[in-house]
């Protein structure tokens, strides 16, 4: 399953305007940095799996969590051993290992970047990449040429791991075995792959270029979009609602 | 009406002329098949026809090319294609956008039609091309031959005259190719869009174009009705090209004065004769 890929629904989430799911996933974020607590951190991770489920996508926000835990793992360790205030909490021959502070700021720093990082990651699933493109394009007036950077970045993930796997398989065809458990030895038979794979990209991106410049690429304006992305009512309740999170974070979480 | 001059392209560090000494008129309604084998500038000649060749690709440029008298290689190719649509070899890589909808859109939108025109010219060709119930549809995951027929409507949408394929039914199965070019002989017939189409499959060909055009080494080495191919199924053996057994069944009977009719193109064609010898 791709974690990134869209899961159509009906839900008040999934109604809402592309910029304001956009909006709505920084303000969460933003809540989640500028919390302090550890508990309050947790609460924020849980609210949003809680939230995904409303727009029944709870699977895909526990299974993000979970690899989002991997990073977070990554940023502990790196916290753990660098902060050195609070008493000492690990000695080792005289040797200061880590401290309380160390731990209580890795503890706090890897759950933040989960909590800010998984409603970004969600947005994805209830928005089509067009709409909020399109979406930004008109309300915000954002160049097309950059939306459209990211839509077709987007939708060439599959295309190009399609073309990888027939550049594998052609490889297999003459015997080359990539099912090795040796990691450097995986690498070794992987990279050179990569060529194949960048000429046909590159070639792909080409015919697409020249698809979409036929097609008027270039007399695009921020007007020319056919679907509106009005505000509504469900828009400004869910900032209102986003705002009063961030002021409840500052005031009890930090 | 499309005339082509003396069309000549050689590629930017390319040793030999992809296209040399094109001349060829093709009327407005007509459905031309094109065939050759691969390096034969088949492609080429498509890109040509739009003005992606010499607007979009770089090379040397040779004679002329003029759609109802408009030179493709002056008029800006990007507001060509209301004229002259190119559907692209590469199904996936030509789509812009990840929605059936938003694909057929894209165009509509950037050449500004009008709001009301819009809705109305999406559920036409949707409709047109039997693919209304795709509407909503991620384009990932549809099949080839249902990409193709979105593919062909965007570029429909913008109501253009002329209409290039290049091998529209390379990735297809027999079934959808044939569903294809039946799309395209109405569209040709109740429309009067003129179809110009690269193909390998000659049976197709055969079946449903006015004319066909055989183009090797970047020359015409054949130019005619299908009807036509009989007297140069040599020609089509030197050059590699299979004629249809039909075809080259019927044409043989013919010279050996067993059967006195026409060439049969199509199975049902040969059957018919068939019976008649048998009488």
């Amino acid at each position: 399953m791709n974690l990134l890929n869209y899961v159509p629904g009906d839900s008040f989430l999934h109604k809402l305007n592309p910029v304001t799911k956009l909006l709505a996933a920084f303000l969460y974020g933003i809540a989640a940095i500028i919390c302090g607590n550890v508990f309050a951190e947790v609460g924020l991770i849980i609210l949003m799996i809680l939230i995904s489920a409303t727009c029944g996508i709870a699977k895909r926000a526990i299974l993000l969590t979970r690899n989002l835990f991997f990073l977070g793992l990554i940023m502990f360790v790196i916290q753990l051993f660098f902060v050195r205030d609070g008493e000492p909490l690990a000695v080792i021959g005289g040797f200061v290992l880590f401290t309380t502070g160390g731990l209580k700021s890795a503890l706090l720093l890897s759950l933040r970047v989960i909590a800010a990082m998984l409603p970004l990651m969600l947005l994805f699933a209830i928005t089509q990449m067009n709409d909020l493109c399109n979406a930004l394009v008109k309300r915000l007036h954002l160049p097309y040429r950059y939306a459209f950077i990211v839509t077709t970045a987007f939708r060439f993930v599959p295309i190009f791991a399609t073309e990888f796997h027939d550049i594998q398989d052609a490889q297999k065809a003459r015997g080359v075995d990539f099912d090795t458990k040796n990691i450097f030895r995986k690498i070794g038979l992987v990279a050179p792959l990569c060529v194949p794979l960048l000429v046909s990209s590159l070639k792909k991106v080409d015919v697409s270029a020249m698809s979409a410049e036929m097609r008027g690429f270039e007399l695009r304006g921020y007007k020319s979009g056919y679907k509106e992305y009005p505000f509504g009512v469900r828009d400004l309740v869910t900032v209102a609602v986003l705002v009063a999170l961030i002021a409840i974070t500052a005031l009890w979480g930090a | 009406m499309i005339s082509v001059k003396n069309l000549g392209f050689v590629y930017q560090g390319g040793k030999s002329a992809a296209l040399d000494g094109i001349n060829i008129e093709i009327a407005d309604g007509d459905f031309v098949g094109i065939t050759g084998t691969s390096g034969a500038g088949k492609t080429t000649f498509t890109f040509a026809l739009s003005g992606i060749i010499p607007q979009k690709i770089k090379g040397d440029f040779y004679g002329a090319v003029t759609v109802d008298g408009v030179d493709t290689a002056v008029h800006p190719a990007e507001e060509f294609a209301r004229k002259v649509g190119q559907v692209f070899q590469d199904i996936d890589s030509q789509m812009v956008a990840s929605v059936v909808e938003d694909e057929i859109l894209f165009g509509l939108e950037n050449f500004g039609v009008p709001y009301e025109e819009i809705a109305k010219r999406v559920d036409r060709v949707l409709k047109d091309l039997g693919i209304e119930d795709l509407r909503d549809r991620e384009i990932e995951g549809l099949s080839g031959g249902q990409k193709q027929k979105v593919a062909i409507a965007s570029i429909l949408a913008l109501e253009p005259e002329v209409i290039v394929l290049d091998e529209p039914t390379g990735e297809l199965d027999p079934e959808s190719s044939r569903e294809i070019f039946k799309i395209l002989t109405d569209l040709n017939r109740e429309k009067g869009i003129t179809v110009i189409i690269v193909e390998q499959k000659i049976m197709l060909l055969c079946e449903y174009v006015k004319h066909m055009m055989v183009l090797d080494k970047g020359k015409i080495a054949f130019y005619g009705t299908p009807g036509d191919m009989a007297s140069s199924i040599d020609t089509f053996k030197d050059l590699g090209i299979n004629v249809p057994r039909v075809t080259e069944l019927s044409a043989s009977l013919i010279s050996e004065k067993i059967y006195d009719g026409e060439v049969t193109l199509t199975v049902d064609e040969a059957e018919k004769m068939v019976r008649r010898i048998l009488k």
